[in-house]
């Protein structure tokens, strides 16, 4: 639901982006997001296809690239990749700290 | 050309939290964001922290609400000062709308601020609105399986309000499952069992809430 919000922000990032480099249009827009971020993408693609409209980025497309959840113990130190959200070490009596896939990044834009 | 951003999308909204979070602590207010369905209980259990901190320390709230005026206008019964947001239609506040709410506030007069956001278990989580932590109420007719269907929300808040503990009998709400869930989400996630109904669980509610002021 708050796609919207994030679609209007990488909207305003890249066409500040553009118009600082004196692009005249935008072609791509570079995208890191978390899989532990509340994002859907068909959402986040549908509003920003809506705002884009009449910008420099009107023929732009997202290009998405997911980040999966990994965590690392705080007892033995080792990195372990998440599937079911569970911050316990698997291999000792540690709790595991977050270190990827809360990421809500704009990479890149691509343009002319 | 390919332009080299690596920005975050909600930094514009972090940026003002920070700002926001150096004017609480500036002023000495401890601030909780207040999250939870529509219909968990967040409205009635503020009602009753109200009502039970009135006379211990000195409370403001900022209501997050759709379109009306509804939850204010409760808690304006309490004798508490109130700012209303209406999101018409927006799912999360934000630190902006905190920023603005707060300048009708007198920061220096307040221990606590609760902003109860937006019912809604999703979009809350993603954006800081400053505040020093979460809570989470969430009620026992939801369902057990929320924390692992909504991980996010639980992962992010310091504590977690299993609210309408009085209509476990009557659900098939498993507490142990869900206990498990969300201390697999969140480790040192606090919960409290609680029912605003019935007052159970609010004195130690209420015990852990100034501590999280006094300290």
């Amino acid at each position: 639901m708050h796609e919207a919000t994030l679609a209007e922000n990488i909207l305003n990032i890249a066409l500040d982006a553009a118009k600082q480099n004196h692009a005249a249009k935008i072609f791509k827009v570079g995208l890191t997001l978390g899989e532990m971020t509340g994002v859907e993408v068909e959402a986040l693609n549908l509003s920003f296809d809506v705002l884009k409209k009449n910008t420099l980025a009107d023929g732009a497309e997202l290009l998405i690239k997911r980040v999966p959840i990994s965590a690392t113990c705080n007892k033995c130190g080792k990195n372990f990749r998440l599937e079911r959200y569970n911050f316990f070490c698997p291999e000792c009596d540690g709790i595991l700290i977050l270190q990827s896939g809360r990421e809500l990044l704009i990479d890149f834009v691509d343009c002319e | 050309m390919e332009i080299k951003l690596m920005r975050n999308i909600l930094g514009a909204n972090d940026e003002i939290a920070a700002q926001n979070r150096k004017i609480f602590a500036e002023r000495g207010v401890i601030v909780m964001n207040l999250m939870g369905s529509p219909g968990s209980g967040k409205t009635t259990l503020l009602e009753k922290t109200l009502t039970r901190l009135a006379d211990k320390i000195k409370i403001a709230v900022i209501e997050g609400d759709l379109f009306t005026a509804k939850d204010a206008e409760r808690i304006e019964q309490a004798g508490v000062d109130v700012i209303q947001i209406n999101t018409a239609g927006g799912c999360h506040l934000d630190a902006s709308m905190i920023q603005k709410a707060c300048v009708s506030l007198n920061l220096d007069a307040i221990d606590l601020l609760i902003v109860e956001n937006v019912g809604n278990l999703v979009c809350p989580a993603e954006f800081d609105i400053g505040e020093n932590f979460k809570a989470v109420v969430l009620s026992i007719t939801e369902g057990d399986d929320k924390p692992l269907k909504y991980p996010l929300i639980f992962k992010e808040s310091e504590v977690t309000l299993l609210n309408k503990i009085d209509l476990l009998p009557f659900t098939n709400f498993n507490l142990q499952s869900a206990r498990e869930d969300l201390t697999t989400i969140h480790p040192t996630i606090k919960i409290f069992e609680t029912s605003c109904t019935k007052d159970t669980g609010l004195d130690d509610w209420e015990a852990w809430l100034l501590g999280k002021v006094a300290r």
